[in-house]
């Protein structure tokens, strides 16, 4: 199935939603509302013809005043093609439901996901820290996130080519 | 630690004491990322420190002479350096195998790596590198044998009382 046809299953599905389908280096980006991203992977995992049923990852991405974005990619080892899930979250109220529930393997991603961008994960059974040490306080992969040694002593070198 | 931190052993049978405890160093390896990689290198018949009187794969900490602490530490495994170092029989030597170990290395601005493994436990040979070459391990070796002959078990642990052992090493 190509992008383009892939997009308009979920097109489809999420009728008179706010999505946006499109197509980044043969792969399908799928847009959802945050509400229906739970339902958009369970659709994606159990409708026949699209058959996503292997978990890759979950993961997110801080996009500024925009807020955190959280996207997920799925594969389908039967039909060989893929699709990248996203969704965004408000920064002043990071809640999405927890995907663990469709996908097992979830439950390690959105832990990952929560102590490094403090998206919240509504339904998740475990939510404690999975990678940080106990006593850490903060979101370190968030763009606002300070590093101490980064304040005492600025970057040495060049941030961008031609500087 | 007995007698021998009580009192100044005579210099022959001191003598003799270091040129044994230097040429059998059961090594712990405490590998953590590629460092790991150059020691066991070092182990193996192309560089080979048995040759040397180190022997590596002791079977845990409680066997072990030496700890060789090879790769990234973090702040989520320095518990775990800390404990196993602390369940190690004295005397005991540290060697911060490459620039992670050493200082942190290239995670220098890092969120979750410890800072130099000096921060939590003693060390006794610093062998710089990202990662060292297994001759710079050797060298080490050969530093820390020469740190030994020459030291005086009165000295290293007459001053230090007995560390407190956390609850859970025991």
């Amino acid at each position: 199935m190509t992008p383009e046809e892939i997009g308009q299953r979920f097109t489809a599905f999420l009728e008179g939603e706010a999505i946006e389908t499109e197509s980044s280096y043969g792969t399908a980006t799928v847009t959802v509302p945050r509400e229906r991203f739970a339902d958009a992977v369970t659709f994606a995992k159990t409708t026949r013809g699209l058959d996503f049923t292997f978990f890759d990852f979950l993961t997110g991405v801080d996009e500024a005043d925009n807020g955190y974005g959280v996207v997920t990619h799925l594969y389908s080892p039967i039909h060989g093609h893929h699709v990248l899930i996203r969704t965004v979250v408000p920064n002043d109220d990071p809640h999405l439901p927890s995907l663990s529930g469709v996908f097992a393997g979830a439950n390690w991603h959105e832990r990952e996901t929560w102590e490094m961008f403090g998206v919240v994960f509504d339904g998740h059974p475990n939510l404690v820290k999975l990678l940080l040490s106990d006593e850490f306080e903060g979101h370190p992969l968030r763009k606002e996130f300070l590093l101490t040694s980064r304040v005492v002593k600025p970057w040495p070198g060049a941030k961008e080519p031609g500087e | 630690m007995g007698l021998s931190d009580q009192v100044e052993v005579p210099q022959p049978i001191k003598f003799v004491l270091n040129w044994g405890r230097k040429y059998s160093l059961w090594v712990f390896n405490f590998g953590l990322a590629c460092c790991a990689i150059e020691f066991i290198a070092t182990s193996m018949s192309q560089h080979d420190f048995i040759r040397l009187g180190v022997i590596p794969f002791a079977h845990g900490p409680r066997q072990a002479d030496l700890m060789v602490v090879s790769g990234t530490l973090t702040d989520k495994m320095a518990p775990a350096v800390k404990r196993l170092y602390e369940q190690m029989p004295d005397p005991k030597y540290v060697i911060s195998f490459g620039s992670c170990a050493n200082c942190g290395g290239p995670y220098w601005d890092s969120y979750s790596v410890t800072k130099g493994v000096d921060q939590i436990i003693p060390v006794d040979v610093y062998v710089p590198g990202c990662p060292p070459r297994p001759e710079a391990l050797l060298q080490g070796i050969i530093k820390l044998q020469s740190q030994i002959q020459d030291e005086s078990l009165k000295q290293r642990y007459a001053a230090k009382p007995a560390p407190e052992l956390a609850a859970e090493a025991r």
